[in-house]
């Protein structure tokens, strides 16, 4: 479970690609494997139904279950029908590798991913504590006092450091030039506009990071718990 | 030739002035978001508060003055 590296990363890919890939179905590819998942993973309240995975962890990443959306595998598979569909190979590449990106991610925590389903075992380096299960408030207090809110700021430092590819000319000669859809876009939404849309993911990572930050050790106090599968204050799941 | 490449690396003042209004953005979002937490867990929400803050409401500023 990644906070914020999932929306950082892409940047990073892109500005070691450059126009090798196509910046849309990368952060597509970053965020695919838990956008039919976490919803149910934290639960929902319908009226008076509440909609919640009766075992979260199991739910989002074992089998049965979901877990094959953060496999290699299933990146690929969708990696190939997104070029088949859409005709275009780079658009397919990028979201396999953004995908993949996502998937090796999630080895960080405890209960970690089955990168080669539909082999099940789960690879998990166990850095930090998946605490999904606890619910939304909890998991971020716990992610965001481990070592899970340490990698995303490897990101966020990463992503500053190589500020120029958040930059409008870098914009203008890759990020436009490597993808058609941005010409497409740009008949109806002016160019400022674009620019401020390819960045969101960045603002909206870094935004998120420090904010949960202040939210869970200036206005909760939460305890930091920089330890090997940390924080132990908060029950982790294992596969 | 150290200096020569940091130069090369460091931001220009246009560069800064824009990191400057994404900075402030931020800021705004961020006091939003530490008190009303919901507003940090939507994606869409996210671009949508950026659009508006970093660049509807700049360029409807450029626009007036």
């Amino acid at each position: 479970m990644s906070w914020a590296a999932h929306d950082l990363e892409p940047y990073a890919f892109q500005k070691h690609m450059g126009l090798r890939v196509a910046f849309v179905p990368l952060l597509i590819g970053s965020y695919a494997p838990d956008m039919m998942t976490k919803w149910f993973v934290y639960g929902i309240h319908i009226g008076p139904w509440d909609l919640k995975a009766h075992d979260p962890a199991q739910f989002h990443r074992g089998w049965p279950g979901f877990g094959f959306t953060h496999s290699l595998i299933y990146g690929v598979a969708l990696g190939l029908i997104i070029w088949k569909v859409s005709g275009s190979r780079l658009w397919g590449v990028s979201f396999i590798i953004g995908q993949a990106a996502h998937a090796i991610t999630d080895t960080g925590d405890t209960v970690g991913t089955m990168l080669l389903f539909p082999w099940t075992f789960h690879f998990h380096l166990g850095a930090w504590a998946y605490a999904g299960q606890t619910g939304r408030t909890t998991d971020a207090a716990a992610y965001f006092s481990g070592l899970g809110s340490m990698w995303d700021l490897v990101w966020l430092v990463y992503g500053l450091i190589c500020w120029r590819v958040l930059t409008s000319s870098y914009f203008d000669n890759v990020i436009y030039r490597a993808d058609g859809f941005w010409p497409w876009l740009n008949r109806w939404v002016p160019r400022g506009a674009l620019m401020t849309l390819y960045r969101a993911a960045f603002f909206y990572g870094s935004s998120r990071w420090i904010a949960w930050t202040i939210w869970a050790h200036v206005i909760h106090h939460y305890p930091y718990d920089l330890s090997w599968g940390g924080p132990h204050w908060v029950h982790a799941a294992h596969p | 030739m150290r200096l020569q490449r940091l130069r090369d690396w460091a931001p220009t003042r246009p560069d800064l002035r824009v990191f400057g209004g994404y900075l402030l953005a931020a800021a705004v979002y961020i006091a939003i978001g530490v008190s009303v937490t919901d507003f940090l867990l939507s994606f869409w929400v996210g671009v949508a508060y950026v659009v508006v803050a970093a660049w509807a409401v700049p360029t409807l500023i450029r626009r007036v003055l």
